[in-house]
């Protein structure tokens, strides 16, 4: 199996969020997204300073969900990927 | 040679205006069309190759769009002041981005396998900086000749390792041929700017060709860019 790209990895977190119905805590995220923890949460604090995901407080317990810019993402992903292919980025 | 071909060949101002616009535009269409891509994948092979087309923008502006633009808001007094200096002002800005130009568009291919490194950046823009000042400085037409071989050599073997190292990939074979191409008519229109009297009966169809090319892709650009 190739060696998953930063953006496979971000495409990955970001589709796990959308489908548990954008909403999950961070421990099941950390174990389907399948990165080690420390990794995982760079991409987290990366993905939440680029305002792809967002943190809520959902009944006291800590949630992540998508912010409309990270549903942009995995709408565009097919083009970036094929854009990257095409022009051999 | 033929009247019709000698009335082509005979490029005026206008011409050469009409023939940066169509580039700067194109050159624009690609920066902007590819905006959104970057923003939200951050992929640095995408943004050396965006910059690479707003440097060929900037670079085109500088060839002949300036002198437009001065004359269309009345500060010919500019140019006229001492159009030595502003020639050399304008040659050396657009060697400067053009030679960055072909620079990041190498870099967008080879960035990966050269790897991230701040200090290749600044190697760039050295090696531009460079190539302007012994353009204005050396005034010799066989020393221009010279620098310009030894870029396209430079393009070429490292579009030849880049396509070795993939020779298993189908995809990606033609665009290789257009960075080539692209190259090529970059340093022809070097050249028959510095040495005008070098390509004068082909100046015509360098312009053809070189705005040919930046259509194509940019066709190639938005085709991929705008599809969901």
């Amino acid at each position: 199996m190739a060696k998953r790209g930063k953006l496979d990895i971000t495409y990955d977190i970001l589709k796990t969020i959308q489908k548990s119905n954008n909403l999950i805590k961070p421990t099941p995220l950390l174990r389907k997204s399948n990165t080690s923890t420390a990794r995982f949460k760079e991409y987290l604090a990366e993905l939440t300073a680029k305002n792809f995901v967002e943190k809520t407080n959902h009944k006291g317990e800590n949630f992540i969900s998508l912010t409309n810019k990270g549903f942009k993402f995995l709408e565009k992903y097919s083009t970036i990927v094929n854009f990257i292919d095409e022009f051999e980025l | 040679m033929p009247p019709f071909i000698e009335h082509l060949t005979m490029l005026g101002f206008g011409a050469e205006l009409i023939y940066s616009f169509v580039i700067i535009i194109c050159s624009l269409m690609i920066y902007f069309g590819t905006k959104e891509l970057y923003e939200l994948s951050s992929y640095k092979g995408i943004k050396y190759f965006r910059l690479s087309f707003l440097f060929f923008a900037v670079a085109y502006f500088f060839r002949s769009f300036i002198k437009f633009v001065l004359d269309y808001f009345s500060l010919r007094e500019i140019h006229e002041f001492s159009p030595m200096f502003f020639g050399n002002l304008t040659l050396f800005a657009f060697m400067y981005f053009s030679s960055l130009a072909i620079f990041f568009l190498l870099y967008s291919v080879m960035w990966k396998k050269w790897g991230e490194n701040s200090s290749r950046i600044y190697l760039f823009h050295l090696s531009a900086f460079v190539i302007s000042l012994a353009v204005i400085l050396l005034r010799n037409s066989w020393i221009y000749l010279g620098i310009n071989l030894i870029l396209f050599v430079a393009v070429l073997s490292t579009v030849y390792i880049s396509r070795k190292d993939a020779k298993k990939k189908t995809k990606g074979h033609n665009l290789y041929i257009i960075y080539l191409l692209l190259s090529f008519f970059w340093i022809l229109n070097i050249i028959d700017i510095l040495i005008p009297e070098f390509l004068q009966t082909i100046q015509f169809f360098i312009y053809l060709t070189s705005e040919f090319i930046f259509l194509m892709i940019l066709y190639k650009v938005l085709k991929k860019a705008g599809s969901d």
